[in-house]
């Protein structure tokens, strides 16, 4: 359980794992945090995101451009959710963190290649970010 | 087309001539057009190791696609269009996929002359590079050096540059200078999101993190004299780089016109091989819609480099006097991700440059009048810390690549493998000890941009020029780089 990154010639590609659907999107903030967190330490922030998308591998590319958006125009370093609830194709989370200066790295999630699906007794999913 | 057959991997190429290989649109189904490339056989082994010939294949599926899915030398893998393609679609009803355009709409170079050599600038390089990465802000966000109101963004979406003139930011010289005049027609910035406006709002003015730089060079070779002489180039003169784009603003417009085409291509009967290449009829009220995003995102761009160029100019005249910042002349300024409309052998096409540089040749009224004679002025930046061109459109890519070459040396191994090989602070230190001065916040980030990460830059020129799309004007040495 958990993500890694996979060799891209160009872009960062992504694999996450985990035993829950909902459990993909924390890896996924886990994985968006690492790549633009600075390591510095600023005032504790929270928000809450609710998003509704056409299928769940739509809703998780969703997930981390909105992430990816608070990071640059609120400064906001995602650490981890206190709260995630996926419900048809809508997500409502509550998202805890800090106010920093995040790298600008991530352009955007992309569609190219995505996947989202269950296997055995787990979760797996993979997305490209434009960086 | 006859030709030697040679496998490559999981394709097999057909050799066209020297530097241009075809895989016949009968390889694949879905394929309407065969997927070309211009390349030497020591690049396609390289292009070979990524999927970026399988993106080649998906993008010859697309509807409307015409004459070939092309690829240049510094091809590589990128997110549904290979990074170093080209794909035009017939008008009116052929497709446009803002995937085709990328996130950083508009990402592209800027190449400024200054009024001495090298030798004449002598001990006060750091300083100039020094002052430079405190004029450019890397990557800011909302505190960016121009804070935009929402009219005034919306101005500079919609004029681009020349919204700044009135601010003292943009000569009129530098307009003419810009590919397209700085302008793309049909802005429409009531196209672009909330979260695109919100994004762009503060960051006009910075250079954003990844590839984005700033370059001070010396004219190393001049192999042009014609050309160097129009673009106003010397052995041992000075040039400065920019290589940035639309930044967050753009990456949003991109995010929103994907994902709504992503909804309506089942509508359209496009079947996708990958969900991002999701497209839409440039006729459609989608297509519409975000071809007048993307032009409001590019005269974004434009404006970014033009308000980059005003720090730099600012700097010069701090550190060489304000004679020699008004003597700061601009080459050009062209786009490296963009759509547009143009004609060639009487057809109007939408042309789809993904990470490739329009190459108009001499004559072309698409181009400046003082370069006429010469033809567009290219800028094909190397790796940090190797070498750039400066190259001349050629007849050759009106007739074989769309008016189209390629924009860079493209990446050879992947991010995580050049962190792997070599520490930012070593990196640093080898480049110092070639005489490269480094201002870089991030040692992470300048060892992900290492040159041993990209292909040879001379090795891909050399390929352009022997296909006759662009014609070798200057080669240029870094001696200082601030990035992102």
């Amino acid at each position: 359980m958990g993500y890694c990154f996979v060799d891209h010639g160009g872009e960062v590609e992504v694999e996450l794992e985990s035993s829950s659907e909902a459990g993909i999107f924390e890896e996924a903030l886990g994985a968006l945090a690492e790549l633009v967190s600075t390591g510095e330490g600023g005032a504790a922030a929270a928000h809450e995101v609710e998003l509704g998308s056409r299928d769940r591998a739509l809703l998780l590319v969703d997930w981390l451009n909105e992430l990816v958006f608070l990071a640059e125009v609120e400064q906001f370093v995602p650490e981890g959710v206190d709260s995630i609830e996926l419900a048809g194709d809508t997500l409502h989370a509550s998202v805890r963190g800090r106010r920093g200066r995040p790298r600008h790295l991530v352009k955007a999630a992309t569609l190219n290649r995505l996947d989202l699906r269950q296997e055995g007794d787990g979760w797996h999913a993979r997305v490209v970010l434009d960086v | 087309m006859g030709g030697m057959r040679v496998s490559f991997s999981t394709f097999e190429l057909v050799r066209l001539d020297e530097t241009l290989w075809e895989i016949p649109a009968g390889l694949r189904p879905g394929m309407r057009v065969p997927a070309r490339i211009f390349a030497d056989a020591e690049l396609l082994d390289a292009i070979v190791d990524d999927r970026s010939l399988e993106q080649l294949v998906n993008v010859a599926t697309l509807p409307g696609v015409v004459e070939a899915a092309l690829a240049m030398p510094d091809i590589h893998q990128g997110y549904g269009f290979p990074v170093g393609g080209v794909a035009a679609t017939a008008l009116p009803d052929g497709v446009v996929s803002p995937g085709g355009v990328g996130y950083d709409i508009n990402c592209g170079v800027r190449l400024l002359v200054l009024p001495l050599a090298e030798t004449e600038l002598g001990k006060r390089r750091e300083a100039l590079v020094h002052e430079l990465s405190r004029a450019i802000p890397a990557g800011a966000g909302r505190h960016g050096p121009l804070g935009l109101a929402t009219e005034e963004l919306d101005a500079v979406l919609t004029h681009g540059p020349r919204a700044l003139v009135t601010r003292g930011l943009c000569r009129e010289g530098d307009l003419d200078l810009t590919e397209s005049g700085g302008c793309l027609p049909g802005a429409d910035p009531g196209m672009i999101s909330d979260h695109a406006h919100a994004r762009g709002a503060g960051q006009l003015g910075t250079l954003g993190a990844g590839n984005h730089f700033v370059e001070l060079q010396r004219v190393e070779c001049v192999f042009d004299p014609v050309g160097a002489g129009a673009f106003g180039l010397q052995e041992g003169g000075l040039t400065v780089l920019i290589h940035s784009g639309s930044r967050g603003l753009g990456h949003q417009v991109c995010t929103d016109y994907v994902r709504k085409m992503d909804s309506v291509a089942e509508r359209y009967g496009i079947v996708l091989r990958d969900r991002q290449l999701a497209c839409a009829p440039a006729s459609s009220p989608e297509g519409r819609a975000y071809l007048a995003a993307m032009a409001a995102a590019a005269n974004f761009a434009f404006a970014n480099r033009q308000a980059i160029a005003h720090a730099i100019r600012s700097a010069v005249a701090r550190v060489l006097g304000r004679e020699a910042a008004a003597d700061t002349r601009q080459v050009y300024d062209v786009a490296h991700n963009v759509a547009k409309v143009e004609s060639y052998g009487g057809r109007e096409v939408l042309v789809h440059r993904k990470g490739a540089t329009r190459a108009f040749p001499a004559g072309s009224s698409e181009i400046p009048a003082a370069y006429g004679r010469a033809g567009q002025p290219v800028f094909i930046p190397g790796s940090m810390g190797t070498a750039s061109f400066v190259l001349a459109g050629e007849p050759g890519s009106m007739e074989r690549s769309f008016g189209t070459t390629c924009h860079g040396a493209g990446r050879s191994m992947s991010r995580t493998q050049a962190k792997k090989r070599i520490g930012g602070a070593e990196l640093r230190r080898q480049l110092e000890g070639r005489g490269i001065v480094v201002r870089c916040p991030s040692n992470r980030g300048l060892a992900e941009e290492a040159p041993f990460a990209y292909k040879d830059v001379d090795r891909v020129v050399d390929v352009v020029e022997r296909a006759g799309l662009a014609r070798r004007v200057a080669r240029l040495v870094p001696i200082g780089v601030v990035k992102g």
